[in-house]
This record gives structure tokens, sequence and C-alpha cells, in this order.
């Protein structure tokens, strides 16, 4: 038990004297993770509000792939990613692999079904008089869409909030797309398992703990946000 | 020589297997109070999502300023505005529900207009304005949602039971506001109502509906 209370007290060292290969691993999982989720959310919004908003034909069964597509596992992801944007892949040209960026478009496909749901599911839910009190105020279709967007706003929040954590712990697509490259793409999850391997608890431990941060911050946000939207 | 706003032609609509609407001719005149009574379930809501344009008739010609239903441009149906019995407020303050309708027209002085339209329905505008929707009772949130059709100032106010679930005082505000807004800006107002009595002395005519079907009543 002894090496797991160093290693604790090692990994509150490093977070207090700013270790700087600990933030770095920080610095690119924020990084990653946000370009996703704003990606995951201009994406999702409108394909969520479009699934729950509209009546066409094969509607229910689009709703079952994206329900199916929630539970898509990360290294599946990343191996389909791997695919198209290593040089041999028809998105090779474009430089992708082992960068943010390329992690980015993985965990976005990570993020979308999470919002495209949680959005259909908020769409319709809405009360049906919006509809009716939008159009008789006169609203035009765009206007419809962005008005019952923003009446829908705290339970789009909330789906931005689910997808980021479901992203930010995520290890599969950052290992296999991101590289686990040094002071490059190497985020706290990667760096967790990598640390964990070679024995070095200390910065596994601190990487941990910041990530258990976020995931409580976003937690916090998620019940804040809940209760706004009921 | 009065203009006809409406024309309704062997009008029917239909849910599922169910003929819940069967209008043979309708004509509304601008500037006119229709009233209209009958029973619950009776198609009067129907009617009334019909002329709002929310609902297309199964069959039927429709014409309203002598355009076919589906030729009714975005700018003739902004014309027409309508009031439920429950009214749902957009999840904003007054004053944002209020301005709602004149900014998707592109009006970014809202001020005045919002301020008037509030203190028409008997809601001093310092005290409401920046009220948060969550904040108004049940007749504050009906005169609301009335003082957000009147400050479009529409050419067609169609009101479906607007008073039927708030206390006397609001009530009274309502309806005064509603005749306000014929008698300032020749506004045509179709009301549905229990109030037989009261739509006596306010209607230029009452139709009964029954079973989808509309008769003048004497």
């Amino acid at each position: 038990m002894d090496y797991l209370l160093s290693g604790l007290i090692q990994a509150f060292e490093l977070l207090f004297k700013g270790d700087p290969e600990t933030y770095s691993a920080v610095k690119t999982t924020v990084l990653a993770s946000s370009l996703s989720v704003a990606a995951s959310m201009v994406i999702g919004s409108p394909l969520g509000f479009c699934l729950g908003y509209a009546r066409f034909p094969g509607r229910r069964s689009v709703r079952v792939v994206v329900d199916t597509l929630l539970s898509l596992p990360t290294v599946v992801i990343g191996l389909l990613c791997y695919a198209f944007m290593s040089h041999r892949g028809p998105l090779g040209h474009l430089g992708l692999l082992f960068t943010i960026p390329g992690m980015a478009v993985g965990q976005t496909i990570l993020g979308l079904p999470i919002v495209v749901a949680m959005t259909a599911t908020a769409v319709e839910n809405l009360d049906d008089r919006l509809k009716q009190t939008i159009l008789t105020l006169g609203a035009d279709p765009r206007q419809l869409l962005l008005t019952s967007l923003w009446e829908a706003r705290f339970a789009l929040a909330l789906a931005g909030a689910a997808a980021y954590g479901r992203i930010v712990s995520e290890v599969g697509i950052s290992m296999m797309v991101g590289g686990n490259i040094k002071w490059h793409t190497r985020t706290i999850t990667t760096a967790i398992a990598l640390e964990t391997g070679k024995g070095q608890f200390a910065m596994g431990i601190a990487l941990g703990l910041i990530l258990l941060a976020l995931a409580l911050m976003v937690n916090v946000a998620m019940s804040g946000l809940k209760r706004l939207s009921e | 020589m009065s203009e006809t706003l409406y024309h309704l032609e062997k009008v029917t609509q239909v849910y599922g297997h169910r003929t819940v609407l069967d209008v043979e001719s309708l004509h509304i005149e601008a500037r006119s109070i229709t009233g209209v009574i009958g029973p619950n379930g009776s198609g009067k809501s129907t009617l009334m999502r019909i002329l709002a344009f929310l609902e297309k008739p199964a069959s039927g010609r429709v014409s309203f300023q002598d355009q076919p239903f589906t030729k009714v441009t975005l700018e003739q149906r902004r014309q027409v505005t309508m009031l439920n019995q429950e009214p749902y407020l957009l999840k904003r303050s007054v004053k944002g529900n209020i301005s709602y309708g004149l900014k998707i027209r592109g009006i970014s002085d809202t001020s005045r207009p919002v301020d008037r339209a509030l203190s028409k329905v008997g809601l001093a505008p310092d005290k409401f304005l920046q009220r948060s929707w969550r904040e108004l009772s049940g007749g504050e949130a009906q005169r609301v949602a009335l003082a957000a059709r009147l400050v479009l100032k529409p050419k067609v106010l169609l009101l479906d039971e607007p008073t039927a679930s708030v206390d006397r005082e609001s009530s009274e505000l309502i309806l005064r506001a509603a005749l306000d807004a014929r008698d300032q800006w020749g506004t045509t107002l179709i009301i549905i109502s229990h109030q037989l009595t009261w739509l006596r002395q306010i209607a230029d005519r009452i139709l009964s509906m029954d079973y989808g079907r509309l008769s003048p009543v004497h």
C-alpha cells in the first residue's frame, strides 16, 4: 500500500508544482475535447432537431441506428479513423494522423450520436404548443428551427455536457489516432495508461485526479442544467 | 363595401377515419366579430387551426384575401395570430415574449410597442417587463400571451376560449383588450367561447358548431 500513498503524495507535488509534462497532457485533452464537442454540437444539434421534429419514412430506423451508435467502442472508431487517415487511406493527404485535429475528428464521431440522440429526445419532449405559438406569431421555417432549439437550450447544453464527459474520458481514439506522442498528442487518459504500464503511479494518479475533477465539473454542470430544463 | 377575408367552401378535416370538420360554407368579413359556440370536441379548435394556417384541410377550398390556402404567403400568414385557452410562453422574460413577434419581423426598436401592449392588458411595464415566464400566474401568463399578439396589430385575432382558465379580472381585461384591437386597428375577431350572453353583446354574428357542422345562432 505504501507505493499507492507515496504515489498520491507525489501526484499532489506534480500538480502544485505545475509539472510541465502533466499540464501538457491536460492542455492536449482540453483542446482536443473542446474542438470535438464544438463540432459535435454544430453538426449534431440540427440533425437531432430534424430527427426529433420531422416525420419521414424510416425515421424509426434512423433512431435505432443513432441509439446503436451510442455504444460504439472507441477502439473501433480509432481503428476506422486510423484506416482513413493513414497514408494509404482516402484522407491520408490531409495529414491528420497523430495530430490533435485528427483526434478531434475521431472524438467528434464519438460525441455525435450522443448529441443527436439527446437533442432528438429534447425536441420530442418540447411542449406541443410551442410550434403552434411560434408559427402563429409569424415565424418562418428557419426561425421555427432556431427558436425551438433556443427553447430546448438547457437540454442541448446537457447533451453537450454528456458528450464532453464521454469524450474527455475516452482512451481508444486518442491512443490510436493521436499516437500518444509526448508534448504533442498525449492526453490525460493515454498518459495514465502509459505511466501505469511503466509503474510510474504518481503521474497517473495526478492525471487521474484532474480527470475526476473534470468529470465532477461536468456532472455538476449537468445537474444544474437538468434543473433548469425542467 | 366590406372586404371578405376568409372564404371556406365544403371544407372537411379528417383525423384517422373520423371527420371532425364539415363546413359547407363560411365567409368572414374584415373588421367583424364572429363568435363560435359548441360542445367540446365539436370541431371548433380544428376550424381555428385551419384559419390560422396551422393545419391543411383534408378537402375543400379555403382562401384568405382571395389567396388559396396553399398559396398564402408568409406576409399574409403574419396578419393572422391566435391565442389559445392555455397559452405557451417562451422560456424568456415577459419583454422577450412580447417582442418576439416584432423581432422576427425585423423590427429592432421594440421598447415602446411592448410597453403599450403590456399596458393594454392591464399589466404595469415597470413591474412586469423583466419578469421571467416562470414568475407569472395563469391569468398574468394569458395576458402576456395576448400582449404578444396585440403588439403585432394583427388583421385577424383568433381567440380559442381565451378566458376559460383565468380569473374574472383577467378575463375582463383580455376581452376588453381584444375589443380595443378591433376598434383601434380594425382587427377581425373570431372568438370561441362558452359565454353566449357575452358573445351576443359583442359579436356581429354567432355560429354554433356541432359534429363539425356550422349553423347560425339567432
